[in-house]
């Protein structure tokens, strides 16, 4: 199976993010990076798959020059080669523009199955993997908890609101984008990182590729949320408390 | 051109989040000065589409094909594709469930369009549509624009926008039923029967409602409170950091910055402090109630209502006064 | 899974200046990058690195002389030494030599190691990050490298699906460069008695903060050191507050390890710092970015274990190079790395890698600047052994006498041997301010600011020998003083049904090594926990 797996840098989980002078954007001097996390379970089952059928795990990023660790992590894990389209803008533009640049590059490949992590933990579009299966015409299916390999294609697990689910059926190609949590992401072995010099990166501009970078959408401000209300405290023992916040929820916040 | 509000529903029942998308829709419509249209999708949608056509909407669209009747990111996608090229609608609203995740992006890309996704918020700024994004997990948020040609799409996050407001119309919009052309051929997944699991893992971050028990609860016989409350506003059980670190609940279950970060519509802390490493977990909640009996605690800096006191007396009182209320 | 095997002629464990500056000039002398390993506990380098700092730039400039380095661009400006009283100050005429830093340079140690990385990166040698070194791979009395840290252990010590049981690393030699208070260092110095001969080591915990200021409130460059106020004038210590570029302040306490009240708490002292005119006038209006503690070895000369045994040496503040008048070990750590390599090579091309020939390490710092520097303050900690007032004689003395002062070879006692217990103290607790969430904070939102993550579920890793003396010896002698020393809020006591017990909050920890040092006990031994977790010291 050959196998393509997304993968998108982004600021560590526990960075501390300061607004930077544009509002636009956050202060990158100073952030560290990592693997996006939900992409690291669209890895690993990439990995697993790998190991059960054969084959090799191609991963993918876009993103300036400082994305390439974060395919080189994924090499030290166990991935085979790596694909980087490479520009300083790509680290922050949305879903769309950032498929179709990730688009242009796998096309350079034949491919069976592209795998996708369900969103950014730092933009949250959660769409490039259903937007890339659009550009690569192939069939898709999103927050898939397991996948199997059929006769004709795969058998996928997919999750759906209030613990439902369903199984679905398609043909390869196709691209799945993996619900977080569903396995436990290896760590690198340190021959696994010291393996990754060597693997092959291949880095391509968006020129090269042919593809424009003109966004679809506009960040105009950033900022950090303020609380508009104030908190209103309700008085009173606790049976006559109880009651009128049930009314404020009810027919104020109207979320009862 | 209007703004098109694309409503879902599941075998014949309504998926109550189309309600809040239909509720934005009629407010940008407001707004921009358009009129707002409605749309859904499936097959045998008469009765559906009457029900819509209630509502104070210029028209209804029923988007009615056998081959529409179980759901499909091909099916949806060309079908809902082809209506909107030939009705070319200035905004196209969608809500932010499960299925929309799946097909609505694909649906903008098949028409060369981005789409704006999970937002909690919107205005009209000189003419133009700004819609309100969470980044950063909810640590912050961005005003975005979209730039290109209309149709413009976007969906909208649950509890962002209040149903309840929705006005019905005096007399019942025109529905049509556009002509949509689908060969079996063109869906390439084939879905199997939906079933139900006994849920192995808890998914705090799609809950819309959450109670979390803190360290105020002192003990682990004391968490059933706090469980029935939560039974009975139909929510999840949460928690802070030490009851999950005491294995008092799974790890699962921890909400802050080592756990989950949850955006609910209705987030109840019991017992939590408010530590800055629980805050962030839970920033994104719509509503919070705070119960503690530290009036100095920082929870209530971030809560819209408090109640200073006992949570073992507010607390099962909070449960009998809700289970009152939905009767 | 199978237990990873790697061989390799010289392994570096840490990336911190010393270990950097070490496999740099390895490297460039072996011209063999293959050979050189380097490890390292953080999840990135630079994530556990943290100082004021100031640095002198003598080390960095042998390290590179021909290129420009571009952690020295901000030269120390206006300067000034501060005694603080509680509500005043009155500076210095003169600003006391060890204090004097026209020549040196505002860094930020974490961006400084990032840059050497960079360095170490071109020369083909790459730093094996979140990769903790957990004890010496032993053969026959012999280093023979480390066995590194298992991965997916959950809380019991059971191995969840992704475990993966550490590697042994082989080495020929092996640097340990580990920071203070090295936790596999600590191992070896007691197994082979590396430190019979010296004075017992003494340290201090440094807490310091980030701040982002209003505009020209504080000129980059700008050094002030304080001493007085909040600590007592039986204490060792004093603050700092640097001027850094982009309208930034480093600023932070630095408490002797070695206080007699146990229940002195160093994080509380420096909010109240925090509060004094002098500092307050500085950051109000501003924004905290960023935190972190760290223990600093400032026993000195004496106090420094022999730094060679069969196999190892020691290096950087893991061997004590620090000139704790100067408030100075970066270019001490660098120097030592530096001559660390030059040893390694030597040994590697005599084939030999006994202590016989690895004590060619203690000849050469014996012969470099290090000991020129070193020798002079050789009793300068000591100096403070009663308090404030007398150890200004002292040190007069000392300068006076290049170092001998009134007594050459001035003994020093374990910081935490000095500790009172309460029924000698008054009964009068030490001033304890609380937070107000705008100038001062409490150490569970500091802890927040020091971007620590650990993975949650893994074992603990403080081993503590007997939680029995915690809940009851310790806590009618001393009262649990590592709910105070703690600058992150790991250790609490709690009361229970089955009464007053210890309760643990290894996440919050961020590798500051004080509880190894300080309890009265020395019941509680540091282990790295699982290799990535830990603070991430971005700037600092």
């Amino acid at each position: 199976m050959r196998i393509v797996v997304c993968l998108k840098q982004v600021p560590s989980r526990d960075s501390l993010l300061r607004i930077d002078e544009s509002q636009q954007w956050v202060r990158e001097t100073d952030l560290s990076w990592e693997i996006n996390e939900p992409d690291t379970f669209a890895l690993e089952e990439g990995l697993r798959l790998k190991e059960k059928h054969g084959g090799e795990v191609v991963v993918v990023a876009a993103g300036p020059a400082r994305a390439a660790s974060a395919i080189r992590e994924a090499l030290a894990k166990g991935a085979d080669r790596g694909l980087h389209v490479e520009d300083d803008a790509l680290g922050r533009l949305d879903s769309f523009t950032v498929a179709r640049a990730l688009a242009a590059a796998i096309r350079t490949e034949p491919f069976d199955l592209v795998l996708t992590g369900l969103q950014s933990d730092d933009l949250g579009y959660g769409q490039t993997g259903v937007i890339l299966a659009e550009l690569l015409g192939v069939p898709h299916a999103t927050i898939i908890m397991e996948v199997a390999k059929t006769d004709g294609g795969i058998k996928v697990k997919r999750e759906l609101e209030a613990g439902w689910f369903q199984y679905v059926e398609m043909p390869l190609p196709a691209l799945l984008s993996i619900q977080s949590g569903i396995n436990k992401v290896r760590y690198a072995t340190l021959m696994g990182i010291k393996k990754a010099k060597s693997k092959e990166l291949k880095r391509f501009t968006p020129a090269e590729l042919g593809v424009g970078l003109e966004p679809r959408q506009k960040i105009r401000r950033v900022y950090v949320p303020q609380k508009s209300k104030r908190t209103q405290l309700i008085e009173g023992l606790a049976k006559e408390a109880a009651a009128k916040l049930v009314e404020k929820l009810r027919f104020e916040a109207r979320v009862l | 051109m209007s703004v098109l509000v694309i409503l879902e529903q599941q075998g014949g029942v309504w998926h109550k989040m189309s309600w809040e998308a239909l509720a934005a829709g009629v407010e940008l419509a407001r707004g921009l000065g358009r009129p707002v249209a409605a749309a859904v999708a499936g097959a045998d949608l008469d009765s559906l589409a009457a029900e819509l056509a209630g509502y104070r909407v210029e028209r209804v669209l029923s988007v009615d094909h056998p081959l529409l009747a179980e759901y499909s990111p091909d099916g949806f996608t060309a079908a809902l594709g082809q209506m909107i090229r030939a009705r070319q609608p200035f905004l196209v609203v969608l809500p932010h469930t499960y299925q929309v995740r799946e097909f609505a992006p694909k649906l903008a890309a098949s028409l060369d369009r981005a789409l704006v996704p999970d937002v909690v918020g919107c205005r009209v700024e000189g003419g133009e549509a700004v819609f309100v994004r969470q980044l950063f997990q909810g640590k912050m948020n961005a005003d975005v624009a979209v730039a290109g040609e209309p149709p413009y799409f976007v969906s909208v996050q649950a509890g962002a926008f209040r149903a309840d407001r929705l006005e019905r119309g005096s007399a019942p919009a025109p529905v049509e039923k556009p002509a949509i052309a689908l060969e079996a051929a063109e869906i390439r997944t084939r879905p199997l029967e939906r079933f139900q699991e006994a849920k192995r893992t808890v998914d705090l971050a799609a809950a819309e409602i959450i109670v979390a028990v803190g360290r105020g609860i002192k003990e682990p016989e004391n968490i059933p409170l706090a469980e029935k409350l939560a039974q009975a506003l139909g929510g999840e059980l949460g928690a802070s950091r030490p009851i999950c670190d005491n294995g008092w609940l799974p790890m699962e279950r921890q909400i802050g910055s080592s756990g989950q970060t949850v955006s609910p519509k209705l987030y109840v802390a019991v017992g939590i402090s408010g530590a800055i490493q629980h805050l962030v977990g839970m920033k994104g909640s719509r509503t919070v109630v705070a119960i503690n009996k530290d009036a100095n605690a920082p929870i209530f800096e971030v809560a819209d209502y408090g109640i200073v006191g006992n949570l073992f007396e507010v607390v099962p009182a909070l449960t009998e006064e809700v289970l009152k209320a939905r009767g | 899974m199978e237990r990873e095997v790697l061989e390799t002629d010289v392994l570096i464990v840490g990336a911190g200046p010393a270990g950097l500056a070490c496999a740099i000039r390895l490297a460039e002398l072996t011209k063999n990058p293959d050979g050189i390993t380097v490890i390292e506990k953080g999840r990135e380098v630079g994530a556990h690195l943290l100082s004021g700092a100031v640095m002198d730039p003598r080390g960095i400039r042998e390290l590179f002389p021909s290129e420009p380095i571009p952690a020295l661009d901000t030269p120390v400006g206006r300067e000034g030494v501060y005694f603080f009283t509680r509500g005043g100050q009155w500076k210095f005429p003169v600003e006391p030599p060890p204090l004097r830093n026209h020549g040196n340079y505002v860094v930020s140690l974490n961006r400084l190691a990032r840059w050497l990385n960079e360095r170490l990166e071109a020369l083909g040698v790459q730093v094996f990050t979140g990769t903790a070194a957990m004890e010496c791979l032993m053969e026959g009395g012999r280093v023979a490298g480390v066995r590194t840290d298992d991965k997916g252990r959950d809380r019991e010590g059971k191995a969840k699906a992704n475990f993966q049981p550490g590697a042994d690393i082989r080495a020929k030699v092996t640097i340990f460069a580990e920071g203070v208070r090295g936790s596999v260092a600590k191992q070896l110095i007691a197994r082979q008695r590396l430190d019979a001969e010296s004075n017992p080591a003494t340290y201090a915990v440094g807490v310091k903060e980030i701040w982002e200021i209003r505009p020209g409130r504080l000129d980059p460059g700008t050094v002030y050191h304080t001493m007085g106020y909040p600590l007592a004038s039986d204490q060792y210590g004093g603050g700092w507050i640097y001027g850094l570029p982009g309208n930034l302040v480093s600023l932070g306490l630095v408490a002797g390890l070695d206080y007699r009240d146990p229940r002195f708490d160093p994080h509380n002292a420096f909010q109240q710092y925090k509060l004094h005119p002098f500092v307050r006038g500085i950051l109000e209006g501003g924004k905290l970015i960023k935190y972190g503690a760290k223990a600093v070895p400032e026993g000195g000369w004496f106090a420094m274990p022999r730094l060679w045994s069969d196999g190892a040496l020691l290096a950087g503040d893991t061997g004590g190079f620090l000139n704790g008048l100067r408030l100075k070990g970066i270019h001490l750590a660098i120097k030592s790395g530096m001559l660390a390599a030059e040893t390694a090579r030597e040994a590697l091309e005599a084939r030999d890698f006994s202590a016989a020939r690895l004590a060619r390490f203690g000849d050469k710092v014996n012969a470099s600047w290090i000991r020129e520097e070193l020798w002079k303050v050789r009793n300068g900690h000591q100096a403070f052994e009663h308090g404030l007032w007398p150890a200004f004689f002292h040190l007069g003395a000392q300068m006076l006498t290049g170092g001998r002062g009134v007594r050459d070879r001035y003994p020093s006692e374990a910081g935490h041997a000095r500790l009172l217990r309460l029924a000698e103290l008054p009964a009068e607790e030490p001033v304890k301010i609380a937070a107000d969430g705008k100038l001062t904070f409490d150490k569970v939102t500091d802890v927040y600011h020091s971007s620590t993550h650990h993975e949650e579920d893994q074992p603990t890793h403080l081993v503590i020998a007997d939680t029995d003396i915690c809940n009851t010896r310790c806590a009618a002698e001393y009262g649990n003083p590592c709910r105070f020393f703690c600058p992150a809020a790991v250790y609490e006591m709690e009361e229970t049904r089955a009464g007053r017990r210890l309760k643990l909050n290894p996440s919050n920890c961020v590798h500051c090594k004080t509880c190894d040092i300080m309890d009265p006990y020395q019941i509680i031994t540091w282990v790295a926990p699982e290799g990535g977790g830990g603070p991430s010291y971005e700037g600092m």
